[in-house]
């Protein structure tokens, strides 16, 4: 009993930005779907693109699979939090050396 | 898993606030509950753009009719974010835009109290920008927080554009307030008008309907009619006042005993008329509605071609 | 004392604009279905916005406030084709509107590639600036309307029987008017003739039938009504009752 088939609305807002999904839209075709999705999705807004795709088309995880995004063990080597602090403790040791050297710089 | 042992599990996730999403495992009275709800919200939306479209042709400037046209297709907006949730929630029950948008026709599905009002007058359109506007945004900011993922998430946009109609309904009220003797008078006679609609607006303040209850249970909503309707007053009744308008109620004031306002109670069976689509122009505006989707049901079995023509009931 | 060749160019460009626009508001709420209502309002909203600009480039040639200009001036006195003020179908937006889509879609691509050339023409020829310049961003805009619109050609066409037998309708109805569109005074401000701009659109919207297998309607009969020197229909009379209805209650005041 389907009217229409459903389409998923990415929108692109400049080039330094990744497609965004804002939404749905039922459509009769790709080329509907983005006519319409213009309207819909971008009364306001600027945008230098616009991705359409079937619902179906998009496969998905299960919320309820709550394993699967597992992250138990100490990961911090992989983050940022895992170095800014001790390199900064570190940094802090030599910055007093490092303004005498400017110093000396300027002197010059 | 057992069915209670599911269902266990899923009243603990909405206790700690989780959000529910559409392909998660849900009670079927959760499914159907908040199905019926959206729909009605969405369809309200669609229902909502009428009163003001009737003055979109007779909008007294360019740049009115320009603000009032953009006001109509947002809330046309509203309607199509909030049924597109709907419809994905509707699925596993079988029912797509068609049904949905059907039951509205056959009486099955209920549109907002407020929109079976007339609006008279030009500063009708006003009245509805800022203050049924105003409710709306009170009772939908409301359900920002909703156990229900997807919902939440448009209410997010929805809500942010209604900032945009309110401003919209406040510049028209504005001008009307400060013009001529006659645009003042209209205004304070649209307000006269509204009052009683804009209390019905939030629902009696004792309802314990099986619906109401169940959206209470699963955190679809967690605020009561008459917490939203003092909040309402809250912000509107000062701004109403500081324009020089009257209130059409003697006995409304602030109750500073019971720190909330007091106000007459309006005709409560009104409502009852209005659920049965006996609203003083419920027949007028699902007439208009009715006869738009069969006159234009050609066109939508001409985007889906020949070869899917012969599905559409 | 301005050009009366460029401000009946001005009113025209204007005219036209308004009264489509307000034809297509017509539709809000009752478009085919509820994402083509948004799509379609835009189209509305951009029309009278165009139509607004205009307005505005009469006003700054003194030739009166923008909102007199769109509201108080009677049916003789507009300069929009007829095809542009004809009703959506029976009926009206308050009471039983029983609007024609596929009139409404033959009519749009008619007039939109119609002013999407007249655009092109203006924009790059057109020795007064600040219409050449409006001009050149109206045009940017009303890409998309053309889009739109062949687009709807397109799915009525090969959708079902019943769609191509209304469209084909849409599109007899169109051409009984049409004529009416290219009724253009050239000049320096519009630097063509009426019999290039009906040769040119011809060139462009022939293969758009020819492509989904269309008779090209052979007859374009010369307009009963030339809505350029200001013959009007009745139904555009009550258009503009209606549409100042509420301005004229206080022309001077704020609204």
């Amino acid at each position: 009993m389907d009217m229409f088939n459903v389409y998923e609305v990415f929108i692109q807002k400049d080039h330094g930005s990744p497609h965004v999904w804002v939404g749905s839209v039922d459509a009769g075709s790709p080329d509907d779907a983005l006519l319409l999705a213009r309207e819909n999705f971008l009364r306001r807004d600027p945008a230098v693109s616009i991705w359409v795709v079937r619902q179906e088309q998009v496969h998905r995880t299960d919320y309820e699979d709550r394993d699967f995004f597992a992250r138990e063990t100490d990961k911090t080597y992989r983050m940022l939090t895992g170095y800014n602090k001790v390199n900064a403790e570190k940094w802090r040791k030599y910055k007093k050396n490092l303004l005498d050297l400017e110093k000396d710089f300027v002197k010059d | 898993m057992t069915h209670e042992e599911r269902l266990a599990q899923f009243m603990a996730r909405i206790e700690r606030g989780e959000k529910i999403e559409s392909t998660d495992w849900m009670p079927d009275e959760y499914r159907i509950t908040l199905v019926k709800f959206m729909q009605m919200h969405a369809l309200s939306e669609v229902m909502g753009a009428l009163p003001e479209k009737e003055w979109v042709p007779k909008a007294p400037t360019l740049a009115r009719k320009l603000s009032l046209m953009a006001k109509v297709q947002d809330e046309m907006g509203h309607g199509q974010l909030i049924l597109r949730v709907a419809e994905d929630l509707a699925k596993p029950l079988g029912k797509s835009r068609e049904e949905l948008v059907g039951e509205l026709l056959t009486g099955v599905c209920k549109f907002h109290n407020v929109f079976h009002m007339p609006a008279p007058t030009w500063a009708d359109a006003g009245i509805i920008g800022w203050l049924v506007d105003g409710a709306a945004v009170v009772s939908q900011a409301a359900l920002l927080d909703s156990s229900y993922g997807p919902y939440a998430r448009v209410l997010q946009r929805v809500c942010a554009e209604e900032g945009f109609h309110i401003q919209h309904g406040e510049s028209i009220c504005l001008a009307l307030a400060e013009g001529t003797p006659e645009q003042r008078q209209m205004l304070q006679e649209a307000l006269n008008r509204w009052w009683e609609s804009l209390l019905l607006f939030f629902g009696p303040a004792d309802t314990n309907s099986a619906s109401a209850t169940i959206l209470m249970k699963y955190r679809f909503r967690t605020k009561t009619n008459e917490e939203l309707r003092q909040k309402f007053f809250d912000k509107y009744v000062p701004r109403i006042w500081s324009l020089g308008l009257t209130i059409p109620d003697p006995d409304f004031r602030w109750n500073e005993a019971a720190q909330r306002w007091h106000y007459t109670q309006p005709d409560w069976t009104k409502l009852k008329a209005i659920a049965r689509n006996e609203g003083p122009l419920s027949q007028y505006r699902l007439g208009l509605r009715r006869m738009s989707y069969e006159q234009t049901k050609w066109v939508r079995e001409a985007l889906l071609g020949k070869a899917g023509a012969g599905a559409i009931a | 004392m301005t050009d009366p060749i460029l401000a009946l160019l001005l009113y025209q460009l204007a005219d036209d604009e308004l009264v489509i626009g307000h034809r297509d508001s017509e539709w809000l709420g009752l478009a085919p279905h509820i994402e083509e209502d948004i799509a379609f309002g835009s189209i509305a909203q951009d029309e009278v916005g165009h139509a607004t600009a205009f307005y505005r480039l009469l006003s700054d040639l003194g030739l009166g406030v923008a909102d007199d200009l769109a509201f108080l001036r009677g049916a003789a006195e507009r300069r929009n084709a007829v095809l542009l003020e004809r009703p959506n179908g029976a009926g009206t937006y308050l009471q039983d509107p029983a609007f024609d889509w596929g009139y409404t879609v033959a009519r749009r691509l008619a007039y939109d590639l119609f002013d999407a050339i007249r655009l092109e023409c203006i924009a790059s020829g057109c020795s007064y600036q600040p219409l050449a310049q409006l001009a050149g961003k109206i045009r940017r805009e009303e890409r998309y309307h053309l889009l739109h619109h062949v687009t709807w050609f397109k799915r009525l066409a090969e959708g079902t029987e019943e769609s191509r037998r209304r469209l084909v309708a849409g599109i007899e109805q169109t051409f009984l008017d049409a004529g009416g569109l290219f009724v253009m005074t050239p000049s320096d401000y519009f630097p063509t003739t009426s019999a290039a701009l009906l040769e040119r659109w011809t060139a462009e919207l022939r293969p758009q039938f020819d492509a989904v297998g269309l008779p090209w309607p052979l007859v374009m009969p010369a307009p009963a009504l030339d809505g350029r020197a200001g013959q009007h229909t009745a139904d555009l009379s009550a258009l503009l009752e209606t549409m100042g209805e509420v301005y004229r209650t206080a022309p001077g005041a704020a609204w």
